[in-house]
């Protein structure tokens, strides 16, 4: 297997997944919290906004809002750290937003790292610490599209975010996927097509399972799949039919 | 271009200056806030949330000011004119997207309605303290725009001027009103849309493969395309050429972070105002903003009667700060009164554009009420007899102070 960044791999999965959802890529904006190459992002031929760490969800979210032609796609990369309360709020009002959360199971550090090696940089001796459910998180505010799938999941992915971006509302995607090539080569512990691996082997496919049983642990299976794919009715369309019930004549719609 | 009349409430009205400010903003075509609302600043975002769905415009309370802020310069990206409202607490957690904000030269308007600090502070309260704040709160080089109304309809006013030097200067302005403004009640005329004066921000229209989205002509200010149009944005908050992609390590050269501090530096004689009375033949100026201006009007007219020659030089305009006009001024006053609700922000900044030439004297103030005209006139009767030159900013002892440290 070719060793590419994640971030690489991404870009190519994304470029998949955009083509699938037929949404011309014009209207598409990505916003990410994660830097991307400008190289990727005009292949890409989309919009891209790359917000300070962990502003990334009310930016889009604002974006959105701002011209609700457009489809925004919103990549963050800190395992809901600095989003999380940001995450939380935008999915209970059900913004219409896919957010792509990378996990690459580390809270310590910007980075990437194995949960099997429990120690980084800045937890020199262990740093051994337990993770969001995401999925489960995410199904318990009222997503529409909650999905996982390991970065080897190349095609899985590519469906889910093309599924994610025609659902409306807040649809969510982790991704598990090992931190940036550089900070494991300083480590030089394991090379990412390792870790890809690794995290593929150990995962298992449960399309519509319980995620109160999707957490992630040492020594556990990372339970993979489509978890949620329903309808809700998003912030903006929620707001204008209840304003104009109460306003009537004297409402004007929000557009 | 004149305001859209859908978006003026025309009429005379008796409100507070937070509510004037929400007239202001939606009179200035504002579609967007992101807000928390917080005291003293939550009745302007009341005033917006009641009135905005008229209009076609949109409240939208978020999860935190981190979140308002972020969602506010989304929105603007967008097209749309944003507004978020607030004060101390919220304004500190606001800071590194008004840095972002800034860096991206992205045009959005704040509303901080100043209440006692620091932190939780006299949240019901006055104060004047988040001056340098609004300057230099977030890390790095930029400039912003900072405008301070001393009347509800001042707020009106200034927040309509404050989206159009937004838009003009793609640049966070910030609309630095205090609690007595915010909270005073006053007539306030909300005129037609045609007697309202609108700019908005300079678009590109050629074309979509040429477009460079932070290069600039002579007036340094890009020209603004939106996302969904098809030029293929690329937008970061860090440093960055003209095509928006980040700079190579020393590639210092093609970096446009010069231009945040050009663009308001070299246009900030058009961007200032001031209200001047009596400056010819002063030997005393008082310095003053917001609330305290009208307090110090009392204390001036009593120094009058009592035969002192004083001026008065009223910021309207506290950043970019009047550094050309203060210096002149030095040169041919004995100095200069600065009483404002804090221990020291403008006042340094008068002292610091004086050159050494006039004296300055702070009249502070603790915060959570007004000055006692008292003490700014004996601020005035001090800075006139004085004839040696002050070491530095003297600090004047009020009644307040000499109360508690005797």
């Amino acid at each position: 297997m070719q060793d590419m960044a994640t971030m690489d791999r991404l870009v190519g999965i994304f470029s998949d997944g955009f083509g699938k959802s037929k949404f011309p890529r014009s209207k598409i904006s990505l916003v990410s919290d994660v830097l991307l190459s400008p190289e990727s992002v005009r292949k890409l031929g989309v919009d891209f906004f790359h917000t300070g760490r962990g502003y990334a969800i009310p930016f889009g979210a604002g974006l959105k809002l701002g011209n609700l032609d457009l489809k925004v796609v919103v990549v963050v990369g800190d395992l809901l750290t600095l989003s999380g309360n940001h995450f939380l709020h935008s999915a209970r009002g059900n913004m219409d937003l896919v957010i792509v959360c990378l996990n690459h199971f580390l809270y310590k550090k910007v980075g990437g790292e194995d949960p099997k090696v429990r120690y980084s940089q800045v937890s020199p001796f262990s740093g051994d610490e337990e993770p969001f459910n995401i999925p489960h998180l995410a199904k318990s505010l009222g997503a529409v599209y909650v999905a996982r799938w390991t970065l080897m999941h190349a095609g899985q992915l590519a469906n889910s975010l093309s599924e994610a971006m025609r659902a409306k509302g807040f649809s969510v995607i982790e991704v598990i996927a090992p931190g940036v090539n550089y900070f494991l080569g300083q480590r030089g512990e394991r090379d990412v097509s390792g870790l890809l691996e690794y995290y593929y082997k150990n995962s298992q496919v449960r399309n519509d399972g319980d995620t109160q049983n999707a957490g992630i642990g040492p020594d556990q299976k990372i339970i993979v799949g489509r978890f949620v794919h329903k309808e809700r009715e998003t912030f903006i369309d929620s707001y204008n039919r209840q304003l104009e019930q109460v306003m009537k004549k004297k409402f004007r719609a929000y557009q | 271009m004149a305001a859209n009349p859908e978006d003026v409430f025309t009429g005379s009205y008796y409100i507070d200056g937070d509510v004037a400010s929400a007239y202001g903003a939606l009179a200035a075509g504002c579609k967007f806030l992101g807000g928390y609302p917080i005291t003293p600043s939550t009745e302007a975002a009341e005033a917006f949330a009641k009135r905005a769905p008229e209009v076609g415009a949109l409240f939208v309370q978020m999860e935190d000011e981190l979140g308002s802020i972020a969602a506010v310069l989304g929105a603007s990206w967008s097209g749309k004119k944003a507004l978020t409202i607030t004060s101390g607490p919220g304004f500190s957690l606001m800071m590194e997207n008004i840095g972002f904000g800034a860096a991206m030269e992205i045009p959005f308007v704040i509303i901080n309605v100043q209440r006692g600090g620091p932190s939780t502070g006299i949240p019901t309260r006055t104060g004047q303290a988040d001056l340098m704040q609004a300057r230099w709160g977030s890390h790095g080089d930029y400039e912003i725009i900072a405008l301070a109304p001393d009347s509800p309809q001042e707020c009106f006013d200034f927040t309509v001027k404050a989206f159009n030097l937004a838009e003009r200067y793609r640049v966070p302005v910030m609309l630095m009103a205090d609690e007595c403004v915010g909270h005073m009640t006053e007539k306030v005329v909300v005129p037609p849309a045609s007697e309202i004066e609108i700019e908005n921000r300079k678009t590109y229209s050629g074309s979509l493969q040429r477009y460079l989205p932070y290069k600039r002509d002579k007036s340094l200010v890009p020209l603004f395309a939106k996302p969904g149009d098809g030029h293929g944005l690329y937008i970061t908050g860090l440093t960055h050429d003209e095509r928006g992609h980040p700079i190579g390590d020393r590639d210092l050269r093609s970096s446009t972070a010069r231009f945040l501090v050009d663009k308001i530096r070299q246009n900030a004689s058009q961007i200032i105002e001031l209200e001047e009375d009596r400056l010819e033949g002063a030997d005393v100026v008082v310095v003053s903003f917001g609330i305290t201006s009208r307090v110090a009007l009392k204390a001036v007219e009593s120094a009058r009667r009592q035969g002192i020659k004083v001026g008065t030089l009223r910021l309207k305009t506290i950043w970019p700060f009047p550094e050309d006009k203060i210096a002149e001024l030095s040169t041919r006053v004995r100095g200069f009164v600065v009483p404002e609700i804090n221990y020291g922000q403008i006042a340094f900044e008068v002292d610091r554009c004086s050159h050494g030439n006039a004296n300055v004297i702070l009249v502070p103030h603790a915060g959570s009420s007004v000055h006692l005209p008292v003490d700014i006139l004996g601020a005035i009767k001090q800075v006139a007899k004085d004839t040696k030159p002050y070491a530095s900013v003297v600090s004047y002892k009020t009644h307040l102070e000499r109360q508690i440290f005797g």
